[in-house]
């Protein structure tokens, strides 16, 4: 709970000039994902926390999404009349939109954020989201895969690629939620990992997202310095990947994440010391290299009024928000 | 080899020589403008490779500079967060059409690199060797990429700001693109071997369109200029594939050669300038041969002509034809030939009649020489008996019946004598045409033999046959042949006056039969041999001389020949052969 005071501490006090909310518009809100289910999503992260103070209206799968503000909300009738959410934009797309007043929320990515005018209103979560490299089971040598983690250097991966965004880990549960992140190592070894590589094949890395791929190919370099050859591919024998933290209770948390790499079930903790264990646990193998715990981050365009619309796990509340060019 | 074809032959060589030297020289001057013409073009294309190089050096020198002089690049200097900069380089490039950009701070390292982004951070240590870029202009180097190592034409750029540096490394790469933007001539192509790592490597031999096929042709020529580090002009492969290249060798800073540039100038148009050369030279070689043959032909007859009617009179002469003569009147030596001809077979032809002549003499003169001597004979005892029968009548009346008895049958003998001799000469004067009929030869013989058989018992002659009994009858008139076999017997029976062996001997020989009548007598010399059958010749004391004349006029009647064959002391044997069929 200490770090969710932290994360609540570190959100900036937006409160924007306006002094008096008002009733109606519609938010318009993009997004990178691209749904292509045939009905929205009830669970995860995102449209399901409209509900329950929108309803959904409209859906067109992968593309758009129309939600309408319920009446009898449990917190009562939000400020907004509706919330319409485009799906599949580039990063950069959405920041232009933003810029031309076309959108109202959009995402951003490390180079959109460096990119952002002055003044300009940010949204970000807490470390939510945790880009890992993921081995398939047909790399059986392990000293591949601990040469992998001890050639890819972190630090350069935020500093540039990711402009600063994110915290550099080698855990899976980011440091505000275990408190014990930092004891994971991140440095860089390169003897060592050059004398594990030797005689290593020739490896391929997929990313599932391709704005991850320039990290991808820092990663191939860093390898590449290390004697191993790892091309940028199709055909993963490691996936760049991003998982997200969905709840505030570590253990919980850590459990969904091993079950999302497929890793074994954590065992039971109930101590710091416990989860620590069953986390180290779970990364012996080397099957997942922890690399950078990431942030949601929005851009916020200037008719949004009413403080941050996201929590400190990246979950959207729209119910308080109001348009300058609503209904006073 | 007729004359005509050795005529032949020598106006169809002249006319074929004379046609491939044509064909040589015409080649020859060919291949010789081809080839200057060639190196003319490669010359050009070379220096309009250098102007080229060196006018994308001069844009890309201009390129970097404009960015190094730019206020983004001052602000990117003196920027504490370079982290920040980090997808820069890849703007900028495209902004100037750039390949490669990269901005490197003032200690080596990457700031941003447009050609491989992920390089941020690594340093380029070659950077601080040169004091003065600016000065250096563009070079060719060696770059790393995310897909491998390139040539580029690269420049270097200086931003100083205060104490702070950043470098400015842009630069184009020397691949298909680069060599698509020249301008080649019909026939030409420009290949660039990239020199990236120091064994050849087949797949960095590019033209326009990609990796050359067949590199590996081109490897002696590249390692050449690469050891050599000096152009040289080569010419691979044969024929219509033959392409001559001018390599030049593409150098950093340093002197290194870091590749091979190519300019190569087909020579297929040449292979077809001289197969359409020869193609024309054999067209005209072979009008040049059916050109040859018909003069030949023309000449030869013309020539040939004459001395074929030569040939042909000549021809004439050797069968008996004393009278041919050539008629040409032409003035050459051939007609001279000709005339000399005609004299030598007139003069032949009178010899010839003299002969005749003279020999129809001799033999008038023999035959009343045989006459006078065979009538000689009878006449004198007719003349000593009508003597003795007056001088009875005068001298001795008494006895004189007596005497005229003895006379008259004297005179009788004689003179049946006389009519014998008189008939034999008829008889030869009159030989009858021969009426074929089928005839035994060995049953022929065997009559003979019995014929004779008292005569020879008396003269003390065996008699000995050897008949071949697969002896088919033949064509013969049997009077003839048995009348032509007696006198063969009765010419041995005198042959031999103290007795011998007689042989008899027939054979079969292909299509003809042979009859042969031996004898051991005193045999016949060469000379006599010669003149044997010779009408009223005869080497007896008594003979008419027209017994083996009968003969051979009735072997020569049945188409046969007659011969003999004899040596002195030793007998005499002769032969008739006569046809087994008509």
């Amino acid at each position: 709970m200490r770090s969710v005071a932290l994360a609540v501490l570190l959100m900036p006090a937006l409160v924007p000039a306006a002094t008096r909310p008002r009733y109606g518009g519609i938010l318009r809100v993009e997004i990178r994902e691209s749904i292509e289910t045939a009905d929205p999503p009830a669970t995860g992260h995102g449209i399901p926390d409209l509900s329950p103070a929108f309803h959904i209206t409209r859906w067109e799968a992968g593309r758009r999404a129309v939600f309408e503000a319920t009446e009898g909300a449990p917190g009562g009738r939000p400020f907004l009349d509706g919330v319409e959410i485009t799906m599949g934009r580039p990063l950069r797309d959405q920041s232009i939109d933003l810029e031309l007043g076309k959108a109202d929320l959009v995402e951003l990515g490390p180079a959109e954020i460096r990119r952002q005018p002055p003044g300009r209103r940010v949204w970000s979560s807490s470390p939510v989201r945790v880009l890992a490299l993921v081995f398939s089971p047909k790399v059986d040598d392990s000293r591949v895969r601990v040469a992998l983690a001890l050639a890819v250097d972190r630090s350069a991966i935020q500093t540039v690629l990711l402009q600063r965004q994110g915290e550099i880990s080698a855990a899976l549960l980011p440091q505000w939620l275990s408190g014990f992140a930092f004891l994971h190592p991140t440095g860089v070894d390169l003897a060592r990992a050059r004398f594990l590589a030797a005689g290593a094949r020739p490896m391929s890395l997929s990313v599932d997202d391709s704005s991850l791929r320039p990290i991808a190919e820092r990663i191939a370099l860093n390898a590449r310095d290390a004697g191993l050859t790892v091309a940028v591919g199709a055909t993963p024998d490691v996936r760049l990947t991003e998982l997200r933290i969905v709840s505030l209770e570590p253990a919980r948390a850590l459990a969904v994440l091993a079950g999302a790499l497929g890793l074994a079930e954590p065992a039971r903790a109930d101590s710091p010391e416990a989860l620590y264990a069953a986390e180290r646990a779970l990364l012996e193998g080397y099957r997942v290299i922890p690399l950078i715990h990431l942030p949601d981050v929005y851009g916020v365009g200037p008719r949004v009024h009413g403080g941050q619309g996201i929590t400190p796990l990246g979950e959207w509340r729209f119910e308080n928000l109001w348009l300058e060019s609503g209904r006073p | 080899m007729t004359f005509r074809t050795r005529l032949l032959l020598v106006f169809t060589l002249a006319v074929v020589g004379a046609v491939g030297l044509v064909e040589l020289l015409v080649a020859g001057n060919t291949r010789q403008t081809f080839e200057r013409m060639e190196a003319q073009r490669a010359d050009v294309l070379t220096r309009q490779f250098r102007k080229e190089f060196e006018r994308r050096s001069s844009e890309m020198v201009r390129a970097v500079n404009a960015i190094a002089g730019s206020e983004r690049a001052i602000n990117m200097a003196v920027s504490p967060d370079p982290a920040s900069w980090y997808s820069e380089a890849a703007q900028l490039a495209a902004t100037h059409g750039l390949d490669l950009l990269e901005l490197v701070a003032g200690d080596g390292s990457i700031i941003s690199s447009a050609e491989w982004p992920a390089r941020f951070g690594y340093k380029e240590d070659w950077l601080s060797a040169e004091g003065d870029w600016k000065r250096r202009g563009a070079f060719l180097r060696r770059e790393e990429l995310r897909d491998g190592t390139a040539l580029a034409l690269v420049a270097v750029g200086t931003t100083v700001a205060g104490d702070r540096r950043l470098y400015v490394v842009g630069g184009e790469q020397l691949d298909r693109d680069f060599l698509s933007t020249l301008v080649l001539p019909e026939g030409m192509r420009v290949l660039l071997y990239r020199s990236l790592d120091a064994a050849f490597s087949p797949r960095e031999l590019i033209d326009a369109t990609g990796p050359v096929p067949g590199a590996e042709r081109l490897r002696p020529v590249i390692e050449e200029v690469r050891s050599s580090r000096r152009e040289v002009i080569r010419t691979v492969g044969v024929g219509a594939d033959a392409e001559t290249f001018h390599a030049v060798p593409l150098t950093d800073f340093e002197n290194q050669v870091l590749g091979v540039l190519l300019i190569g100038s087909s020579r297929r148009e040449l292979a077809m300038l001289e197969t359409s050369l020869l193609l024309n030279g054999i067209a005209v070689a072979a009008a040049g041969i059916l050109f040859g043959i018909a003069l030949s032909w023309w000449a030869t007859a013309r020539i040939t002509r004459p001395v074929n009617r030569l040939v042909a009179s000549a021809g004439k002469v050797a069968a008996g034809d004393w009278n041919a003569t050539v008629d040409i009147s032409s003035g050459d030596e051939i007609g001279q030939l000709a005339r000399a001809f005609n004299r030598m077979t007139g003069e032949l032809a009178a010899q010839r009649e003299r002969l005749v002549q003279a020999e129809r003499v001799a033999a008038w003169r023999e035959l009343a020489r045989r006459l006078a001597h065979e009538l000689k004979n009878p006449l004198f005892p007719l003349q000593i008996t009508v003597e003795n029968m007056q001088r009875a009548r005068e001298r001795y009346p008494e006895q004189f019946d007596e005497v005229f008895r003895e006379g008259s049958a004297t005179l009788l003998a004689e003179l049946t004598q006389l009519k014998q001799i008189v008939g034999r000469f008829s008889d030869f004067a009159k030989m009858p045409t021969p009426e074929m009929q089928p005839v035994d030869l060995n049953g022929l013989v065997r009559e003979t033999v019995k014929f004779f058989e008292a005569q020879l018992a008396q003269a003390g002659i065996q008699a000995v046959t050897a008949l071949d009994s697969s002896l088919r009858p033949l064509p013969a008139d049997p009077e003839q042949l048995a009348r032509a076999l007696r006198n063969l017997v009765l010419n041995a029976i005198d042959a031999m006056p103290r007795g011998g062996t007689l042989t008899l001997r027939t054979f079969v020989l292909p299509g003809a039969a042979m009859l042969e009548v031996s004898d051991t007598g005193q045999g016949l010399t060469p000379e006599e041999c010669d003149r044997l059958f010779t009408p009223y010749y005869t080497t007896k004391t008594h003979g008419t001389g027209l017994g083996l004349a009968i003969v051979q006029s009735v072997v020569s009647d049945h188409g046969g020949r007659v011969s003999v064959e004899s040596e002195k002391g030793k007998g005499a044997t002769f032969r008739i052969e006569l046809k087994t069929e008509n």
